[in-house]
């Protein structure tokens, strides 16, 4: 019996992900020319274990959502809640996130990047390590894992953050535009990667993208939001089945439900 | 060959030529009679008294004098330094109001201020003091404003996220993020202050090794006058470099 705790300890989780709602979400911004009506009356769910999507024009409040989401901006009205409880700040154990690559810090290594978070927990320095090489190992990195992000490329950076959002094995994982820095060969190869490591894992993942392609490539479900101030204008279900392979985005559906995404945001831009 | 220069020995020894050339085109110079010996003796004149000098009480006496004041202005000077540069880095009230005078007044040339100090302080001791320090606060407050705008917000975005608390957000973001800067910043602040300390004792002093300089000068003593100024100089690069190594050290990740 103790040699079974053990692996399922060790292995990457068997937890499904969390659920998470956002509850009729309004945000102001104070800023110098008064206050910025940024988001307004929000609602979704997000159910778990689900790959879901945000999308809108720039400047809409994805970003913003997200933040709240992590914790780290409450909302002027209404509330995000996991499981069920109100998020009222940081909730390091359950949510991992993922920004863009200039989170990674400079000073350290790839490795202890990735062990950053656990670091901040105070786990122990040997089991820290292993759960630090074993990411690395999965996303490809295992012979870079001493090597600082200036000596990392672009795409390498993201990967090291993406495993840093997955070692510490949160519930939630939220991105925001993870890969909007890289080239798109190495995003639609880094997207395919990062299906893998959620197939095996199931976690609840919130990814904000401009990427049409990869928001329907990538989701169970995809979130529309209005140009500023951001509201859900529609919530479109996925319907392609997984494991999700590069053929399919040459199929009719993939075509239509991105067509259909594209012509929400025309719209909203144009008014 | 090319590859025995870019490696570090091969640079040492290219570094360690190029001094010993500028002394030998030196004895030259004066043996030939290209240079005058009365105004520039040769350096196998002056290279022999700078190493006596190490062993003659008055000098050490002096030398020590400059260096307790360096050191003291120093000591004194850091702290208020980067905690002024801080501040005004990191509250946005107080660096609006306070950042613009620190810039305009670095740009002034703090030597025309010294009759003030002689003033207010005497030609002592802590005059010296004084006027090192207020020649070495401006870089240093300004070096600690950018070391405190280098930290990016995305770092601590992500470790507030990660659930780091205020301690762990100071020693493990903020001290790492601008350790390189101010290390830069206590670097350049050494380098002005010894200067001030050294202006300060040529212009009016009794003791220190400006203070020496500067009547071996007036007294035309060429050999003794050139062997303070290698001394002074020896005394400053060696400080400089050490800066410099730790600087390299704790900013090795900046690439
Ligand atoms: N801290 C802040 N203070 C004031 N205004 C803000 C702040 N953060 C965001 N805003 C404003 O709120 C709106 C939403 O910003 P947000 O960054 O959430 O948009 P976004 O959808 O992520 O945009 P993008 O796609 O360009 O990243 C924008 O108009 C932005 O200018
Ligand atoms: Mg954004």
């Amino acid at each position: 019996m103790a040699g079974l705790k053990m692996v399922r300890t060790d292995s990457v989780a068997a937890s499904a992900g969390a659920d998470l709602r956002a509850e009729n979400i309004t945000h102001m911004f104070d800023t110098d020319d008064g206050a910025l009506l940024a988001l307004k009356d929000v609602s979704f769910t997000v159910e778990a274990g689900t790959f879901v999507g945000l999308v809108g024009p720039s400047g809409c409040g994805k970003s913003s959502l997200l933040l709240m989401m992590a914790g780290l901006l409450l909302p002027t009205d209404g509330r995000i809640a996991v499981r069920g409880e109100t998020v009222s700040g940081p909730l390091p154990e359950d949510i991992g996130v993922v920004f863009q690559e200039s989170s990674l810090l400079p000073w350290k290594t790839a490795r202890e990047n990735v062990e950053f978070p656990l670091y901040l927990r105070g786990v122990d320095r040997q089991v820290r390590e292993k759960a630090a090489l074993k990411m690395l190992d999965l996303v490809g990195l295992g012979e870079f894992t001493e090597r600082r992000p200036h000596e990392l490329s672009g795409g390498m950076k993201q990967r090291v953050a993406i495993a840093r959002g997955f070692c510490q094995d949160p519930e939630i994982l939220l991105m925001d535009e993870p890969f909007a820095a890289l080239d798109e060969q190495t995003r639609m190869t880094l997207g395919d990667e990062l299906l893998h490591i959620w197939d095996q894992n199931k976690k609840t993942v919130v990814f904000v993208t401009h990427s049409l392609t990869e928001a329907v490539f990538l989701c169970d479900k995809v979130l529309v939001m209005s140009a500023r101030p951001g509201q859900i204008l529609k919530e479109i279900d996925i319907t392609l089945p997984r494991p999700r392979t590069y053929e399919m985005m040459a199929t009719e559906t993939f075509g239509q439900l991105r067509a259909e995404i594209w012509e929400l945001i025309r719209e909203t831009q144009a008014k | 060959m090319s590859h025995g220069l870019a490696s570090r020995a091969g640079r040492i020894s290219a570094q360690i030529g190029i001094v010993v050339a500028i002394f030998l085109f030196w004895e030259v110079a004066v043996q030939t009679g290209m240079a005058n010996a009365r105004v520039l003796p040769p350096p196998s004149l002056v290279l022999p008294r700078a190493v006596a000098m190490l062993g003659d009480p008055v000098v050490l006496y002096n030398l020590w004098i400059t260096s307790a004041q360096v050191l003291l202005a120093f000591v004194l000077v850091a702290p208020i330094g980067i905690a002024i540069g801080l501040l005004l880095g990191e509250s946005d009230y107080f660096g609006r109001a306070f950042k613009p005078f620190f810039f305009f007044l670095a740009s002034v040339p703090k030597s025309v201020f010294l009759p003030v100090f002689i003033l207010a302080f005497g030609i002592g001791f802590t005059q010296k003091v004084a006027f090192g320090m207020f020649q070495a606060i401006f870089v240093l407050v300004i070096s600690a404003i950018a070391a405190a705008e280098s930290v990016s917000s995305d770092f601590l975005k992500t470790a507030r996220a990660y659930g780091a608390s205020r301690r762990q957000l100071y020693l493990d973001i903020y001290l790492p993020a601008m350790l390189p800067v101010i290390v830069e910043g206590l670097r350049l602040g050494m380098i002005f202050n010894i200067t001030g300390v050294l202006f300060a004792e040529m212009y009016v002093s009794r003791a220190g090794l400006g203070h020496l300089v500067s009547t071996w000068g007036m007294s035309f003593q060429m050999v003794n006058l050139f062997a303070g100024i290698l001394l002074a100089a020896a005394l400053s690069i060696a400080v400089n470099e050490a800066l410099r190594w730790y600087e390299n050290k704790v900013g090795a990740w900046r690439g």
